[in-house]
């Protein structure tokens, strides 16, 4: 257990009634790494969101924000949190500036100054003084982004936060979390269920099924697997029947859609294009079909239905 | 010191919260207006010999009822609202406990109380002595003067206020249901004098505990025996009774807010 992490979740359990929500979860999230918390409906991203930020109680084990516990030292732990839970619900009678005002004044740190600045940040200048009612979902999100990273946190939570934003805004709103994960060394911890969202922010991924961690791995360490791991690989050939024979007793291969399909890692891909060249057929070509995390997630979640 | 500053600043957000709604100003509107309403129809449907302070009673009456009704309406809104709104879930992950986050809301529901009061004592008088003037003496009491025994009357309806309001804060705290909150302290507010009377027919000594036997004082302001006919009380014994129950409401207030999972 490095003394470095963010958060430190330890065997984090949520019974309610009789059933247990939350599966003695731990993980932790360090500085400058954006964490992602993957997992089908239902299966308790939110609730243990809700733990983490001290609005739901614990049944068991405990959650660490630096070296202050959200159970037994509540102020000192959550004045390191920013946090977004579920959608950005706003006051709808006050302007989004006097909605930021509110919350600011919560913390002394934060100066006039700093307010306006993450009003820029967020691009909400032309509409902050606008009565929230009159907002889009897309700019309550930002509202909320805005409040969230006011006061500088060191641990950043975000439940879903590209619900209802548009693909400009989830580009930017991915730029602007990895950005401050890499300059500031903030730790943020991102839910969703879009995947294909997660493996373009991310550097890490715990995925949660029915309360449990069932695996945590790392997306942006894949380089480092390059050249070893075994991707699928198809090549578009003249006669892939003749092109099976060649290179039998090289790996399980088969033909699918017309294409000689193999699994082959990068140095594998050169020598089976050799043979197939020195056997007189025709590659016109080659191409890596990387499992996706999503290929990976609904293989391990199966296709479970929500629970 | 610097905590308090701090501390202030919560109370700053509360207020915030509850002037800067439409609704607010209305309801100030009521209490503003309604004193000279009702002392001009009075005056020209004929009343024109009547006492500036007869009228001060009967308007402060009714606006008490105005108030007590308005501030339950905040109170739900304090902690109900922030819950069927969703903001809680913002508003308790800051660097302050939730104990103290309740606070903030209960006095700030305390203070638009007072401010309220403040107002309709001041539209009492201001609309009574221009329409009737305070020359002649309503004899309000005996042995005392028109203006004592009015200072005496806000004093009292009050302290009964307080505890109106406290117990709307307590079901919107418990219940998360401003609805609830609201419909069960006017309930609370027209019962009491209902269940005033059936209990009075009891026979029975307990009755003097029933918190809806104390919530009106003004028979104590001429030296009566107090609200309950059969068992004689003085004011120091329904302040004792109204003070253990809103011990409770408080206790109950603070326990429910401090602990339950906000799954909103
Ligand atoms: N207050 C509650 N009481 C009882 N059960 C609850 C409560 N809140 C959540 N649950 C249950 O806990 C489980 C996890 O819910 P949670 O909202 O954490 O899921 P989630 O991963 O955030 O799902 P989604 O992707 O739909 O947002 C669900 O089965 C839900 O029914
Ligand atoms: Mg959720």
């Amino acid at each position: 257990m490095s003394q470095t992490a963010v958060a430190r979740l330890q065997n984090v359990t949520k019974v309610i009634g009789k059933r247990t929500i939350i599966d003695r979860v731990s993980f932790e999230v360090r500085p400058g790494e954006v964490f992602g918390f993957l997992g089908p409906n239902g299966s308790g991203k939110t609730t243990t969101i809700r733990m983490i930020v001290g609005l739901m109680g614990l049944t068991d084990g405990d959650i660490y924000i630096g070296e202050h516990s959200i159970r037994k030292d509540f102020p000192k732990a959550i004045v390191q949190v920013g946090a977004i839970v579920e959608n950005p619900e706003m006051y709808k009678f006050l302007t989004g500036y006097q909605n930021l005002l509110h919350y600011a004044r919560m913390n002394p740190s934060i100066t006039k100054g700093r307010i306006q600045e993450v009003i820029e940040l967020v691009g909400l200048q032309g509409r902050i003084h606008d009565k929230v009612k009159k907002y889009s979902l897309g700019m309550r999100q930002r509202l909320g982004v805005a409040q969230a990273i006011m006061h500088r946190p060191k641990l950043l939570v975000l439940d879903e936060p590209t619900n209802g934003l548009d693909p400009a805004g989830i580009r930017e709103l991915r730029d602007y979390l990895r950005r401050l994960a890499q300059d500031e060394g903030t730790a943020v911890l991102v839910s969703s269920h879009l995947l294909s969202e997660m493996e373009l922010m991310c550097d890490r991924v715990a995925i949660l099924q029915k309360g449990q961690i069932i695996d945590i791995r790392s997306i942006r360490g894949e380089a480092e697997n390059q050249g070893t791991a075994l991707d699928e690989v198809l090549f578009e050939v003249d006669h892939p029947d003749a092109a099976l024979g060649i290179l039998a007793g090289q790996g399980e291969g088969r033909i699918a859609d017309g294409f000689l399909t193999l699994s082959a890692d990068r140095k594998g891909i050169a020598d089976l294009n050799r043979k197939l060249v020195e056997a007189g057929i025709n590659v016109y070509g080659i191409r890596v079909k990387t499992k996706s995390l999503e290929d990976q997630f609904l293989e391990m979640t199966g296709s479970e239905t929500i629970g | 010191m610097k905590r308090l500053g701090n501390f202030m600043k919560l109370i700053q957000n509360e207020n915030m919260k509850i002037y800067l709604r439409l609704r607010t100003w209305i309801m100030l509107g009521f209490i503003v207006l309604l004193p000279p309403f009702l002392s001009l129809a009075f005056y020209l449907a004929g009343g024109e010999n009547m006492s500036g302070w007869s009228m001060v009673l009967i308007e402060s009456r009714i606006l008490f009822f105005l108030i007590t009704i308005f501030t339950v309406v905040v109170a739900a809104d304090s902690v109900a609202g922030e819950f069927t709104w969703g903001t809680i879930k913002l508003l308790l992950i800051r660097p302050w406990s939730r104990s103290t986050i309740l606070l903030s809301k209960y006095l700030s529901t305390m203070l638009f109380a007072l401010f309220f009061t403040v107002v309709a004592f001041i539209m009492t008088l201001l609309a009574n002595l221009v329409v009737f003037g305070f020359s002649t003496d309503a004899n309000l009491a005996a042995g005392m003067t028109d203006v004592a025994y009015i200072w005496k009357f806000y004093l009292m309806e009050f302290v009964t206020l307080i505890i109106i309001v406290t117990f709307g804060f307590t079901m919107s705290s418990a219940f998360r249901s401003g609805g609830l909150a609201i419909g069960l302290s006017i309930f609370f507010l027209f019962a009491g004098n209902l269940i005033t009377g059936l209990f009075a027919l009891a026979n029975k000594a307990w009755v003097k505990y029933v918190l809806f036997m104390h919530l009106d004082l003004t028979s104590y302001i001429n030296g009566g025996n107090g609200p309950i006919p059969n068992y004689p009380t003085t004011l120091g014994f329904s302040l004792a009774v109204l003070a253990v129950y809103f011990v409770i409401f408080n206790v109950v207030s603070w326990t429910v807010f401090r602990k339950r999972d906000v799954a909103a």
